[in-house]
């Protein structure tokens, strides 16, 4: 297990050593994301602008258009869910000629329900809709540290807005360090015939341990990593409806305009086969200790079982 | 030309904020919409950035060192525009594609237009971005500067105070602020719907504006830890050296309030928020037009005064509120009687920021002409009967490097000499003696009236776009004929000075200006479209008792 905030912390460092240009801005919550250790490193490229928001996202538009590329961290709740006029106006809006918004990365921390014992209030489940569907943007959600030391650098050399979603519990690895990370590129973690699981963030290791009790039942099971979910791969979902005839999506946010409905929207206009999606049915979490997040998230069925339940079902829908 | 920051350069501003205004109107007129109060609010202030602090380049509108304006109060977009288009960023006709399909002048100021730095349209960020670009400009030790407009109804936004707070403490001095104070958002008076100041009880929110001890803005950023500066946001000088003073302030942002007008320049637009957002009839327009043409300003003689105390002359001209004062140097040669020279301007020059107006009545002006730009005036006019073509092109390009403006004056029995029509479309002001100038006390030469007129298709035909100033006998009889005439700067000697208290004469004077602008606009109205246009622009001047005065000179003149 592993915590993906350190990581970020570590990934900023050794990217904000290559490139003088990035900078780092915080909210009062610069510990709890361990910014604070860049502040420590690069004292003249760190701003903690305190608690407020609105002011940490529009100061790194300004940052931005000047030539700086800020990465720019709270908790997910206070994010889009609060400041999502400035991430739209003051970022993804202001388009330099021949560019597409501005040069702000929008890292996060505390993303759906395992934010566990804050309660409702602080589980943000509706980020992905509110980040997607703003033009510019691109969405990740990282499903392990590996991931997150992939997408820092890719985010910096890449110019435009970016959102990126982490949990905040310790994750375990599910990629390689030999894994490849491109925008907008899915990544196919098992291979399967019959069914495909599409996951982010913590609902991919879920995904392959339902793959593989599916697969003692003799089912093969393909499972994607989703973690572009703006710019989302056409292509491997398009093949993996073609290929396996049925998919199921598992997220922790509202099914309403998350990763699933991201899916669900390609799938529909390639090859429209059977979806099913996993995740919050349209209302809002509530508080769990540490060791009870499990609980809560099998309240809302974002649980292996439930994936392995549900592909047994949608099978006999296939087409 | 190199131009060497000495005089305030003050009419080449007052044109180009009158040039603004009227493509601020155009641009509106076209687009059928728009925010023509706010435009008109902060038309000086842009008007002194663009024309004489901003560093910028149109050639190149990403030149990597110039000053960033950012321009918060997005709505006011058509004021933005109108000072890019005279300042050369596009032509300006471009302004009638504003709000329109296709075209870069969007209805809020955006990327899309090169030399806009920022998006605004959605209120209270402007600042914040601002803050985003002193901090870049710092890490990377750039000199360039940031000015930033923000308005007092987006002051309600909580993130401007985010902002304040970060400024302050990230020590932002690269940054200076402009507090747009004209009192009014889109639904009412700032102090009705949320009070910067103090609650509005009553209608009338001129009770605001008199009483300076219920002002609490400055009060409230001071607290944040802003250098404030308090000005009348409409006056060039008051702002020039407001902005010297925030640049030489270090360690700390600054924020210049500036106590505006809305819809300032328009009688029917002051003052009242209707015209926050919203585009005048296109038969007002013209009259629109007329009026911003018809801006005036009073100017008082100090000689008329006490010549053994000249100071307190000054001040009672600053008490006045007088826009220039008039300096008149004479040499004893050029007209018999002597009053003082440059040493003298030079010493009373630190008692008041107030442009100064100084007439030269010497012989050979072109050997002494330096001398009074180092005192300090800011306007400085020779007489044609002592120049010849050479010798004023000598004193008109001195006087433009040292943006000191240049005036030209004749005496009655002078007229208007050839050699200088070349110069007519870049002189600043000239002054029509009306008296036989060296003696004070003579009364207005009425073949003065006759000869405006005999002028007037000159100066058109030589596309002179001074200001004319009258100079001798003026008072409150004669003034709004001078006016009618065509006179724009008033030089007032006993007729002000010689008063007991110079505020109120000096009102009278404007007052009766404005009655006399007001009867010439009704003539207008009734030549464009008789009674109706007449009864429909006078019913548009709602605010306090400018209907009733506006009707009873209308009924008067047999228009209604």
């Amino acid at each position: 297990m592993s915590d993906m905030r350190s990581e970020y912390s570590k990934s900023l460092i050794k990217t904000g050593k290559e490139n003088p240009n990035i900078v780092v801005l915080g909210a009062d919550t610069t510990d709890s994301l361990k910014t604070s250790e860049f502040g420590k490193e690069f004292p003249n490229r760190f701003f903690n602008v305190g608690i407020a928001e609105a002011n940490l996202v529009t100061i790194s538009a300004g940052l931005a258009i000047s030539g700086k590329i800020p990465f720019a961290s709270t908790y997910a709740i206070f994010l889009p869910g609060r400041a999502v006029d400035q991430i739209r106006n003051n970022i993804a809006y202001p388009s330099p000629s021949g560019l597409k918004g501005l040069n702000v990365k929008l890292v996060v921390s505390h993303g759906g329900l395992s934010v566990g014992p804050d309660g409702g209030s602080h589980q943000q489940i509706e980020d992905i809709a509110i980040m997607r569907v703003i033009p510019n943007f691109h969405v990740f959600i990282p499903a392990d540290t590996i991931a997150v030391s992939k997408l820092i650098p890719l985010m910096a050399k890449e110019y435009g807005p970016f959102y990126m979603r982490m949990a905040r519990s310790k994750t375990p690895l599910v990629h390689s360090e030999s894994q490849d990370f491109q925008i907008g590129k899915g990544i196919t973690l098992r291979d399967g015939s019959d069914c495909t699981i599409a996951a982010c963030g913590i609902t991919v290791r879920m995904a392959l341990e339902a793959s593989e009790s599916l697969k003692q039942e003799g089912i093969s099971c393909r499972v994607l990593d989703v973690f572009s979910i703006k710019p989302i791969d056409h292509s491997i979902l398009e093949k993996a409806a073609r290929e396996t005839g049925c998919i199921i999506t598992a997220e922790e946010h509202n099914v309403i305009g998350g990763m699933g409905s991201a899916v669900a929207e390609s799938v529909s206009e390639s090859y429209p086969v059977p979806i099913k999606r996993i995740g919050v049915q349209d209302m809002f979490g509530e508080s769990a200790r540490d060791d009870e997040i499990h609980l809560l998230l099998e309240k809302h069925g974002i649980t292996s079982f439930n994936m392995v339940k549900q592909v047994k079902e949608i099978r006999s829908k296939k087409l | 030309m190199t131009t060497i920051n000495v005089g305030l350069n003050y009419y080449h501003i007052k044109k180009n904020v009158l040039r603004a205004r009227k493509l601020v109107i155009q641009s509106i007129d076209s687009a059928g919409s728009g925010h023509p109060g706010g435009s008109f609010s902060m038309a000086e202030i842009l008007g002194c950035l663009f024309n004489k602090h901003l560093n910028f380049n149109p050639e190149n509108p990403q030149w990597e060192d110039r000053d960033r304006l950012v321009l918060s109060k997005g709505h006011a977009a058509p004021g933005l525009f109108s000072n890019m288009a005279v300042v050369g960023y596009f032509p300006e006709s471009e302004v009638k594609t504003l709000r329109k399909f296709g075209s870069r002048l969007q209805g809020h100021p955006d990327l899309k237009c090169p030399g806009v730095e920022f998006c605004g349209g959605s209120l209270g960020t402007g600042l914040s971005y601002s803050i985003g670009i002193a901090l870049a400009a710092k890490i990377d030790s750039k000199k360039h500067h940031v000015y930033t407009i923000i308005g007092d109804g987006e002051s309600d936004e909580g993130q401007i105070w985010e902002a304040a707070m970060t400024a302050a403490k990230y020590k932002v001095d690269n940054l200076t602020v402009f507090l747009d104070r004209n009192f009014i958002q889109q639904d009412s008076y700032t102090e009705k719907i949320m009070p910067l100041d103090e609650q509005l009880e009553s209608d009338d929110f001129s009770e605001m504006w008199k009483d300076a001890s219920r002002w609490k803005t400055g009060d409230k950023w001071r607290s944040f830890g802003w250098n404030v500066i308090e000005i009348d946001g409409h006056r060039i000088e008051q702002i020039d050296a407001a902005l010297a003073k925030a640049n030489a302030t270090k360690g700390v942002p600054t924020i210049i309030i500036s106590r505006t007008i809305k819809g300032k320049s328009i009688e029917h637009m002051e003052n009242n928020p209707q015209w926050h957002g919203k585009s005048p009839d296109s038969d007002i327009v013209p009259m629109i037009n007329l009026e911003l043409d018809s801006q005036f300003m009073i100017a008082p003689s100090i000689i008329a005064g006490d010549m053994s105390n000249l100071e307190n002359e000054i001040k009672r001209c600053v008490s006045g509120r007088a826009d220039y004062i008039h300096l008149d140097v004479m040499d004893g040669k050029f007209v018999p009687a002597k009053t003082f020279e440059h040493n003298k301007i030079k010493e009373l020059r630190p008692l008041t920021i107030i442009p100064f107006d100084t007439h030269l009545m010497i012989n050979e002006p072109v050997k002494y002409v330096k001398d009074y730009i180092d005192a300090g005036s800011d306007i400085i006019t020779v007489h044609a009967e002592v120049n010849d073509e050479s010798s004023f092109g000598e004193i008109h390009d001195l006087l433009k490097q040292h943006q000191v403006s240049v005036g030209l004056a004749i005496n009655p029995d002078t007229e208007l000499p050839e050699w200088s029509y070349k110069f007519l479309s870049s002189i600043d002001q000239l002054i029509i003696m009306s008296v036989i100038p060296g003696k004070s006390g003579q009364k207005y030469i009425d073949e003065t009236h006759a000869k405006m007129a005999r002028l007037n298709p000159v100066l058109k035909e030589h596309h002179f776009s001074g200001y004319i100033e009258a100079d001798g006998g003026i008072n409150l009889e004669n003034i709004g004929s001078v006016f009618a005439d065509g006179a724009r700067v008033f030089v007032g000697g006993g007729a002000i000075i010689g008063q007991q208290d110079v505020r109120t004469a000096i009102r009278d004077f404007r007052n009766e200006v404005l009655n006399s602008r007001r009867r010439i606009l009704l003539t207008k109205a009734n030549e464009f479209g008789g009674s109706e246009l007449v009864d429909k622009w006078i019913k548009l001047h709602v605010i306090g008792e400018k209907q009733e005065q506006i009707k009873k000179i209308a009924h008067e003149a047999g228009y209604l």
